[in-house]
């Protein structure tokens, strides 16, 4: 009995390691600013695979303040399958400090998070076959406290973010409320030029 | 060509790009006759048409082939939006073996992981013929596995009506299905082609978006000459055009019965028929569309051989004068533009081909047939420069003398030239 209480507290302080806990109020510093890299993302692009409904995986980036408001839907998976893709595109380069994640009750909260970054097009073989740049376990956090730190270095110039949920706490599906991104964007852009006319003879009414 | 009526603007570009895998299948139960002319040449026909639409509906879109039966499952072309290299392999594709739906579409959804765009959206189109020998439950896991990929299937149910097969194949569209985004059409045998069925189908137009655009890029493709319609030409597009080449079809068919019947019998008359008809036709100058050019065109051979008929009859009794013989023919001249056209140039072209000169040359070493043929015509002037260059033409296959008109004859043939050029 022991020995398993000192593997959870082992287990808490890993986790304390990697999550920090909100346990003061909110005053003393805005989280709501801290938590904005939301802004960031470019929402038409996001997309998720194995999603119940297409295109809900949008619903779960919002500002910190709406964590725990499901009213615009919530990332559900397909029933009896727990993986979750979501592919997160930015507009500017970004780097990532911290992740965190307000999953569903009942054992639907996501309990492994592994992150590929500036990699597109994603699927559920390459994402197991691949060495995420990190991955974490999670616990369940249904009030959104809880944050999980990235290794800064390895996080730096990221053009899109690829999360994969692989398991989750035993319910059927998985689903995911809220997805908040912390650190800074910066003004560049990894990409090349995404729309390009082409044109046989300059037209100066196009270039207005 | 332009075709008339046809609003461009009409065109709605997909912004979604697509890449698409076709999956044919090339088993034994294609040889089947049950879909004109035979299963596999019909779905050869709607692949086509399938790859011509979705590569001119949005120049990002690719398509690659894969065959389901033979000696294994064979990717013979991975997502390409070069049209060409798509119907290239199209070609000298065997029939053998049977369809293997499973490995098929698996297959499929690696070609598709591995597009080169990974912006394209993912889709198989899968025709399948042959009967199904996977059960329900691995088709419905199949399709989940598509699903959670984000792959879309849409699915061909033609050839074999088996019990369970329609069974199965609506368990795996439904179990792919998201969003309606995935389809299966049934297609029983009959009259109609597998393509023509297809076009007003999901699978051409699409999820609704771009959906006017897919159906205008098929008829667009189907007119342009991917033998759609009967006469290259789409009825809805040009009605006008489309009945005058099956009225003059059906006039050429006509004729062309007819003509074989006197050749059976021991007449004279066709010979004056044949050559009657380019009378009428200086006559008649017809403005014709390209298409019946072409059309005038395939008619050439058959105007050949029944040039040779006509001149083989002409030689047994050249006195008698032109009663005409054949109705069908000379209403056929007389009413129809198009086929006067038509006979006219095969005429021409025909003069001057090699392999109908042989007999042709025989018959025209008599010099005496040639004349009494010409005098028999109502309204042929023989000082006609079209009908001289005819003569020429044939003058150089054979001896030169002997084509020379006797001038005894020229009072014959001074007939009241009653059509102008």
């Amino acid at each position: 009995e022991e020995r398993k209480r000192t593997e959870e507290k082992e287990k808490e302080e890993e986790e304390r390691e990697m999550a920090c806990m909100h346990d003061h109020s909110c005053e003393d510093h805005d989280c709501s600013s801290d938590w904005s890299l939301y802004k960031h993302i470019d929402l038409s692009k996001v997309s998720a695979l194995n999603e119940a409904v297409p295109g809900s995986a949008k619903s779960v980036f919002k500002a910190w303040e709406n964590r725990l408001n499901s009213s615009e839907g919530q990332l559900v998976s397909n029933e009896g399958d727990p993986e979750l893709i979501v592919f997160i595109p930015f507009t500017s380069d970004v780097k990532i400090k911290g992740i965190s994640i307000v999953g569903g009750a009942d054992g639907t909260s996501p309990s492994k998070m592994r992150a590929f970054i500036n990699r597109d097009g994603i699927d559920f073989s390459d994402a197991q076959s691949m060495q995420p740049v990190q991955e974490w376990d999670l616990v369940e956090n249904l009030q959104g406290v809880l944050e999980y730190q990235t290794r800064y270095s390895r996080f730096q110039g990221v053009g899109n973010l690829t999360l994969h949920f692989p398991e989750n706490f035993g319910g059927d599906t998985t689903q995911i409320h809220y997805i908040g991104l912390k650190g800074e964007a910066t003004q560049l852009k990894r990409d090349a030029v995404a729309n390009i006319v082409y044109e046989l003879m300059p037209n100066p009414s196009d270039h207005k | 060509m332009v075709l008339e009526g046809f609003d461009f603007t009409d065109f709605l570009f997909d912004l979604i790009y697509q890449a698409t895998m076709i999956c044919i299948d090339n088993s034994e139960w294609m040889r089947n006759g049950d879909y004109s002319p035979n299963r596999f040449q019909a779905q050869a026909d709607a692949v086509n048409l399938i790859c011509g639409a979705k590569t001119q509906s949005n120049p990002e879109n690719t398509v690659g082939v894969l065959t389901m039966a033979g000696k294994g499952v064979r990717v013979l072309v991975t997502p390409t939006s070069d049209l060409g290299k798509i119907l290239a392999c199209m070609h000298g594709l065997e029939i053998g073996g049977e369809m293997n739906l499973a490995a098929g579409i698996q297959v499929a959804q690696l070609a598709l992981k591995h597009r080169q765009n990974k912006k394209q959206q993912q889709r198989i189109i899968v025709f399948g013929g042959g009967p199904v020998k996977y059960d329900k439950k691995v088709l419905e896991m199949i399709g989940r596995k598509l699903k959670k990929n984000n792959v879309a299937l849409d699915v061909v149910d033609f050839g074999e009506e088996e019990d369970a097969k329609s069974e199965k194949l609506e368990a795996l569209v439904a179990a792919v299905n998201s969003n309606d985004s995935s389809h299966i059409v049934h297609v029983p045998p009959g009259s109609n082609a597998l393509s023509d069925v297809l076009i007003s189908t999901p699978i051409f137009t699409g999820d609704g978006e771009g959906g006017s655009g897919f159906a205008a890029a098929a008829a667009a493709a189907a007119a342009g000459g991917v033998s759609g319609f009967d006469f290259g030409v789409d009825p809805n597009l040009d009605p006008e055009l489309a009945l005058a080449l099956r009225v003059s079809m059906e006039e050429e068919r006509a004729r062309q019965e007819a003509a074989a019947k006197k050749a059976a019998e021991d007449a004279s008359k066709g010979g004056e028929q044949s050559t009657s008809q380019d009378a009428t036709m200086t006559e008649n100058v017809a403005v014709a569309p390209s298409d019946t050019e072409n059309k005038a065109n395939d008619l050439m051979d058959d105007e050949n051989a029944l040039l040779q008929q006509a001149l083989a009859m002409s030689m047994d009794d050249p006195a008698t004068t032109a009663a005409t013989r054949d109705t069908d023919m000379s209403e056929a001249a007389a009413n129809d533009q198009d086929l006067a056209l038509a006979l006219q140039l095969s005429v021409q072209d025909s003069a001057k081909d090699q392999s109908s000169q042989t007999d042709m040359s025989n018959l025209l070493a008599d010099q005496s047939f040639v004349s009494s043929i010409l005098a028999s015509l109502p309204g042929v002037d023989p000082n006609d420069p079209s009908v001289k260059d005819l003569l020429a033409s044939m003058q150089s296959q054979s001896e030169v003398s002997l084509f020379l008109l006797h001038p005894e004859q020229k009072n014959n043939e001074d007939k009241a030239p009653n059509e102008d050029k």
